[in-house]
Formats: C-alpha cells, structure tokens, sequence
C-alpha cells in the first residue's frame, strides 16, 4: 500500500511538471499553431541562467524570478524575431527554425556553462528527512512544493484566460485570428505575449524539476521533458490547456505505475511507452480528450 | 542583362555538357581517392550522409511530409548489417539488400498515419520513432548488444577479392562502394523525381485536395514514398556500418542525427538533386572545421552545434531553397536547359489540373 501511495506521488510530482510544460505547448499552439520543439531548450536555458545566478550567491528564489523574466523576454522576442517572419510561409519553415532554435540554445548552454553536469539547489527543503509521512508513505516537501507551484501557475493562467482583457484576445486569438483582427485585437502582440508566457512556464518548470531528477542539471534535461510535456498536451489535445493539465497528471501517474509494476516495459522503455502514447492518439482521436474538433473545409 | 544560352534536354550540346561534367566527377574522385587515408575517410562518411539525406529529401523535400525520425532508419540499416554480419555470417555486401528491404516495409508502416495526419503532426509521430529506436535497441540486448555496443569484427569487413582491393585497403574500398553508390542514388532519385511518380510527390506536397481530385493516389504516393525515402536512408545506413564497425544507440541514432540530416536537407536545398550532397558536405565539414576554433575548455560539438542552429535559421531566412536553390536560381541567368515542346503537351495536361502550375514547375519540376 506504501509503495502504491510513494508512486503515486512520485506520479503526481512528475505530472505536474509535464502539465506545465504541456501548458506551456499548447498556449504557444493555440496562438501560432505549432509545437515549439525549442520549448525544453529554452526551458533548459533558463535554468541554466538560475543555476548560474545561484552560483553567484544569489538566493535560488531570486534565480527563478530571474529566470521567468528571462523565459517571457526570450519566448517573446523569437516570436517576434524568428517566427513570425516566416509564419505565413508554411509550416515546415516554423519547424525548421524550431529545430534550430532547439540544436542552438542547448549547444549554447553548453558553450557557456560547459556541458558537465551542475547541482541545481533546490526552492524547497529536499533533505532526506523533510518529508510528511501518510499512510506509511513519503511525500517530501520538495514535491509538495512543485505541486503547490503548479497548482498557482495553473490557476493564474486560468484567471489569465478568463478574466482579463489580454486573456479574452489570445482566445480569441486562438479561435479566430481574422475576426480578431479585424474586431482590433493586435494579434501580433497577442502572439507574442503567448510565448513569452509559455518561455516562463517553462523556465518556472525547469528550475522546478532539475533539483528533483537524480542527473540534476546537464545539457540533456529537458528533452525527456519536452517529449512526455508534448504526449500529454496531445492526450488531452492539443489546443485545450485543461486537456494538457489532465493529460500530464495522468501521464505521469500511468508512467509510474508502468515502471512499477509492467515488467516487460519497466525503467528500460519509458519514452518509447509514452510515445507510444502519442501515436495511438495521433492515430485513433487526433484531437485527443478535450481538443476541439478540426474542420477542414475542401 | 545577357539572355540565357538554351540548351534543349537531349540535344547534342546538353549530352556533350553532361558529358564532360560526368568526366569532371569522375577525375575529382580519382584525386580525391588518392589523398591521406583521413582525407578518404571523410569524403566517404560525406557521400553516405548524402545518401541518407537523399532519402529523406524524397519524403520531405518532394512530398511535403517532414520527418524527424530519418535516424531511426539510418540505425535500422546500420543494425541489420551489422547483426546479419556478425551474428549469421554473411558478407556485409550481401545484407543490403535484406537491409533496405526492412527499412522499406518499416518506412511504409510508419508512412500509414501520414495517410490520417500531417505536417506538424506527422512529424511528431517521426519524432516518436527517431527517440524510440536508441531505446529499443537498449533493451533487446541480446540481439544488438545494447547500450555496450555492437562491433563488427574488421575482418569480416574486408573487400571482397573480386573488387581489386586488397585486404588492407578497406578505406579505399569504402570510399569507391560509397561513391557509386550515391551516384546511382542520385540517378534514381532523379528519374524518380522526373517521372509520373514524381510529379505526383510534388502535387501532393503542394496541394494534396487538387492532387487527389485530378487522381493522384494521395494514400499510395505517400505510403510509398516514405517506405522508400527510409529504404535508401537505411542504404545509407548500412554503408555506415562497414565504414564505422562499432555500433552503438547513443552514439549515431539519436534524434541529433535526424537534426542532422534535416540541417544538411535545408542548408544544401530541400527538393533539388544535388542539394543532398551539398549539404552532406556542410555537416560534416561544419563540424570539423569549427572543431579547431573551439577554445580548450569547451567540450567538443558545443560551438558547431550553436552554428548548426544558426546556419539552419539563416538558410531559412535568407534563402529558402538552400545554396543548391540559390545557386541554380543565379546560374539560369546564363544557362538554362528546356525540354522540348512535344513532352510538354502531355506534362501541361497534368500540370494544370494543379491549382497552381507556375509554382509547380518553379519549385520541383524544372
């Protein structure tokens, strides 16, 4: 019963970090129509900016406040710069510069930080001791932490959609651009905005989820992320940011318990499961749980 | 500006100029295989990139459908050889055909979601495959060695006696077998591409809707394709075994080598003929060349891999058909060769059914 219950937390800890990054794709997908295949590395790059800054002797609540600035200023200034330029173009040009994005901002990470692994401290107690026990099971506190974090982040950005002027437009945004437009929603800066939100959930997510993983912080943390954040934001489908909360949790839930107790798979085969996860999906509902239906007019 | 000379596809100065120019390549690679065994080397691991990113070319540069999991089939090709060599005893040459064939069947299995989804979701579903296959191979060890590693013993790689080459001259043998090999590649690829077939990967890339509604079978056109666009990946594949002999997942089958490809794909120019070799020149000679700048505390791969991402946005930005596009694009200014007028009536028969014909031929078909 404790084991269930310690994978379970693990499961929800992992989840609410795939949840954010799943966030973080599907607002940028929502607003531009792509998946940033750049998300983790400039997720990864942000934490790195933390870990320098905490080095520094910086407070590592500083490093995130920093961080998160330095996600929105960097997500929106390549929308602005590198995407959008060549939006209109077609979609293999955005992936394209995507990729580079993605093979440039981690080689640049490790240009500047070389490329061996760092201790990320962590923003909550993570000793071995600093845990509550339920039910025979540990929950420590550093988990309860990201938890909590997750819990404002999503609920900011639920506030952030349905209760703000801003928020309204990048629905509208999403769900119409032309009638935005021409209704006197600068898309443009709508955009932009979008994924200089979605560089600051991902720089939170980063500094978040580095102290938590046993290789701690080296150039090849994020991807793994990217990949169950991306199978997640597709579960739920792709334009809906309850779908990506959802689908991260239960992502991360299900890749717990596979790695318990499916020993076939187990701890060999955890990205080839979840990607499994995403082509069944692509293949059986494109649109995942909770996406709208898309309707292609011949 | 001066007018263009025109040369007729097929008249006697077109087949002259083809000429000298096949007389050209060929003295190049006698030199060429005359240099420092290094030099040989390089030029090999060169036309094997080349031939894996003509491969991916025909899936993403000519049909439209992006693929970031060509490394999975570059591993695949590169594993069958190397299983069937080390674990049954067959000559490498021998396990090529078995290779491709393989990597054929997988490309067309994994070419079926394409049929139901695309773009950016298709390239997802890559994604999946080019990130599972180090993992696979991690976990049947039994088969491939696993995270260790499969070494193909250098003995069994040795040229066959029928070759000419000697038992110690395995680079130059490499160099020769590679060589050809992209050239009929390259020659397929452009009949291919020229053909019927290839109209109809064009016409599909640039509007699918019209393409099937004047008969392409959009569903066979891609299936097909990407089976083949994996097949000579998976060729390319199997040349980098014997050029290699130690196999190992993380090494040369990750999804970095999909980046790879997908980079040489761009900077030469998606969807011409020699844009594959040009850009299999820049990712090997990219990171070769910066290799030296790099300062002494810096881990290898660090700086070549910020210019990758660099050179790749810039192409993108600066000259979207690549430096094979661009430098085509100028030279027609001073030399352009034209089929004659009898073939066009039938190609304008099919050409115009696609909504838009001009861009048809300024893009794929010149």
């Amino acid at each position: 019963m404790s084991l269930l219950l310690d994978r379970l937390f693990d499961g929800i800890t992992n989840g609410c970090v795939y949840a954010i990054m799943a966030l973080a794709l599907v607002i940028v997908f929502r607003g531009s129509g792509t998946i940033n295949f750049a998300q983790g590395e400039l997720a990864l790059f942000t934490t790195y900016v933390a870990w320098w800054l905490s080095t520094l002797g910086a407070p590592i609540w500083a490093g995130l406040v920093v961080a998160t600035v330095v996600g929105l200023v960097l997500g929106a200034g390549i929308e602005r710069t590198l995407i959008r330029p060549v939006r209109r173009r077609n979609d293999m040009a955005v992936l394209i510069v995507c990729l580079g994005l993605f093979t440039a901002l981690n080689a640049l990470a490790g240009l500047i930080w070389n490329s061996e692994s760092k201790v990320m401290p962590s923003v909550f107690p993570n000793g071995l001791e600093d845990y509550l026990s339920i039910g025979g099971a540990r929950l420590y506190f550093d988990g309860l932490g990201v938890w909590l974090v997750v819990l404002v982040v999503v609920g900011l950005m639920f506030l952030l959609f349905n209760r703000t002027r801003l928020g309204l437009h990048m629905r509208a945004v999403a769900n119409a651009p032309e009638s935005a437009a021409l209704s006197g929603v600068r898309t443009g800066r709508v955009l932009m905005f979008g994924w200089g939100v979605s560089g600051a959930i991902g720089a939170v997510a980063g500094v978040l989820v580095t102290p938590l993983s046993p290789q701690q912080l080296g150039l090849q943390t994020m991807f793994p992320i990217l990949i169950y954040a991306s199978a997640a934001a597709l579960f739920g489908g792709l334009d809906s940011p309850v779908g990506a909360v959802v689908g991260g949790l239960v992502l991360g839930v299900l890749q717990q318990l596979i790695m318990g107790y499916v020993g076939f798979i187990g701890d060999t085969l955890p990205q080839t499961a979840a990607l499994s996860i995403i082509v069944a999906v692509l293949v059986l509902r494109p649109n995942g749980l909770f996406g709208t239906r898309q309707l292609e007019r011949v | 500006m001066r007018t263009p000379i025109v040369l007729a596809r097929g008249s006697w100065p077109h087949r002259a100029a083809l000429l000298v120019l096949a007389g050209l390549v060929i003295l190049a690679l006698l030199w060429a295989s005359g240099l420092a065994q290094f030099r040989v080397s390089q030029l090999t691991s060169v036309f094997i990139y080349a031939i894996a990113i003509s491969g991916l070319n025909l899936a993403t540069g000519y049909t439209g459908l992006l693929s970031i999991g060509h490394s999975a089939f570059f591993g695949l090709g590169a594993y069958t050889t190397g299983i069937l060599v080390m674990r049954y005893n067959l000559d490498p040459l021998s396990t090529i055909l078995p290779a491709v064939l393989l990597c054929f069947v997988v490309g067309f299995v994994i070419g079926l979601p394409a049929l139901r989804i695309r773009g950016l979701y298709l390239a997802l579903v890559t994604l999946a495959v080019g990130v599972a296959f180090p993992e696979l191979v991690r976990r049947f060890e039994s088969l491939t060695g696993g995270a260790r590693g499969l070494v193909i013993r250098r003995r069994l790689l040795n040229p066959p006696p029928w070759s000419g080459f000697g038992p110690g001259e395995r680079a130059e043998w490499l160099f020769w077998l590679s060589a050809v090999t992209l050239g009929a590649v390259l020659l397929l690829v452009h009949l291919l591409v020229r053909s019927r077939a290839g109209l109809a990967m064009v016409a599909t890339r640039d509007n699918e809707i019209a393409a099937a509604a004047s008969g392409v079978r959009v569903a066979a056109v891609k299936t097909t394709v990407f089976g083949l666009s994996g097949a000579v990946t998976g060729l390319a594949g199997c040349l980098f075994a014997m050029y290699l002999a130690a196999l190992s997942p993380d090494g040369s089958f990750t999804l970095l080598k999909s980046i790879e490809f997908i980079t040489g794909l761009v900077i030469g120019g998606a969807a011409t003929r020699l844009g594959p070799l040009v850009g299999a020149f820049a990712v090997v000679y990219i990171p070769y060349l910066t290799a030296n700048l790099n300062p002494a505390n810096v881990s290898q791969g660090q700086l070549s891999g910020v210019l990758f991402g660099v050179v790749l946005i810039l192409i993108i930005f600066l000259m979207p058909d690549g430096i094979v596009g661009g430098l085509s694009r100028l030279s027609g200014r001073l030399l352009q060769v034209h089929t004659p007028t009898p073939l066009v009536q039938e190609e304008n028969h099919e050409a115009s059914t696609v909504s838009d014909s001009r861009d048809l031929t300024a893009r794929g078909v010149q």
